[in-house]
């Protein structure tokens, strides 16, 4: 007989059921650290290890939520058009923004990792932590990282800047939404972005740009920069 | 009597039209998708096909070749959802339990600095030129 939590069904549910309490305790409680993506996380990750399932087994369910993130990724191509009008007149300062941005998230985490005497194969894996999961880990198999680690490590970020980054940003003087939704896409990809929807339709239009050029910036420049730091690539 | 069922009949035939625009704006969003999944392949260009996919279909917006409203209905249904798609792969991190515990400062200092950096040299050049409405 095949246990219950083998089946695909499980992961839906309990993903299903960990947002809805996430979100209906995001409703309630307005402290930063009641972040949905967070919350739901944290439940999940805790009832898997109580009753000892695997993430393999979570995840034959998980796939099929994680899928939808393909055409998200698209949707936000239809957002953005949406909202190109209004972006239009601040083309060129969204651009510069976004790669200043790219290229300081690059060099920080390089200078960082050498800094605090990482092996080179944490810097292969986590130069391209600021772009989005599948770009991030398309950047890892270039560099010769470790993919997992990558996508541990991007959504850790992710997760960060959806949480904290608004509230940073504020504590750092920033006012405008708009350049919110930019740095969040930047710097913490799709799941920032997630977040820079909550503050705005337009703030996530922003961001949804700012993942995307960050990623093809990033693409285009890590790699060389690992060689230029590692050796050889 | 009549009257009723007629009324009820409309109502479903209303409800069904707003069902197949739902499908049908899925359908063209699944179909950029696997335009930039298809472009991806071909051409070895280290970018994934749903970024693609988000580049053509702006780019066919822009072009007038597919109208907003015929995939905004399915656009909008994901995006208030985007959130739930990512939970997931977040959950992944359990499998990197280990490698952390062994490097968890180091990655920590290296993530959390840079993301702060990039975060708010970003935010401070787009709101120093970005121009106000």
């Amino acid at each position: 007989m095949t246990e219950l939590y083998m089946l695909p069904v499980f992961g839906i549910v309990i993903t299903l059921a960990a947002f809805i309490a996430a979100r209906a305790l995001r409703t309630k409680l307005k402290f930063v650290l009641f972040n949905p993506v967070l919350i739901a996380i944290s439940f999940i990750i805790l009832f898997l290890v109580l009753f000892d399932i695997s993430f393999d087994d979570y995840n034959k369910g998980g796939k099929y939520l994680s899928f939808f993130l393909g055409p998200s990724i698209v949707a936000l191509g239809v957002l953005f058009f949406e909202k190109y009008k209004l972006i239009k007149h601040n083309i060129y300062p969204f651009l510069l923004a976004v790669c200043c941005g790219g290229i300081i998230s690059v060099l920080s985490v390089s200078l960082l990792t050498i800094f605090l005497n990482a092996p080179d194969v944490i810097i292969k894996s986590i130069i391209s932590l600021s772009v989005t999961t599948p770009i991030a880990i398309e950047i890892t198999k270039i560099t010769q990282g470790i993919p997992a680690l990558t996508a541990g490590v991007v959504i850790a970020v992710g997760i960060f800047g959806n949480a904290f980054g608004p509230a940073f940003l504020k504590f750092s003087g920033i006012k405008s939404e708009t350049a919110m939704g930019t740095a969040l896409g930047t710097a913490a990809h799709g799941i920032g972005t997630a977040r820079a929807l909550e503050v705005g339709h337009l703030s996530g239009a922003y961001g949804g740009l700012a993942m995307c050029v960050n990623g093809i910036l990033t693409t285009l420049i890590a790699p060389y920069v690992v060689i230029l730091i590692v050796g050889s690539a | 009597m009549s009257h009723r069922s007629l009324k009820i009949n409309l109502k479903n035939k209303n409800a069904f039209k707003s069902g197949l625009k739902m499908l049908k704006a899925f359908l063209i969003l699944f179909i950029f998708l696997g335009l930039g999944e298809l472009i991806s392949s071909l051409i070895k260009i280290p970018l994934p096909g749903n970024i693609l996919g988000m580049i053509l279909i702006f780019t066919a917006l822009k072009l007038k070749l597919i109208k907003l409203e015929s995939v905004k209905p399915a656009a909008d249904t994901l995006l208030n959802y985007l959130i739930l798609f990512f939970i997931p792969f977040g959950v992944g991190l359990m499998s990197y339990f280990d490698f952390i515990k062994s490097y968890w400062l180091i990655l920590l200092v290296a993530a959390g600095v840079s993301t702060l950096i990039t975060l708010y040299v970003t935010a401070l050049i787009q709101q120093k030129f970005e121009k106000n409405d």
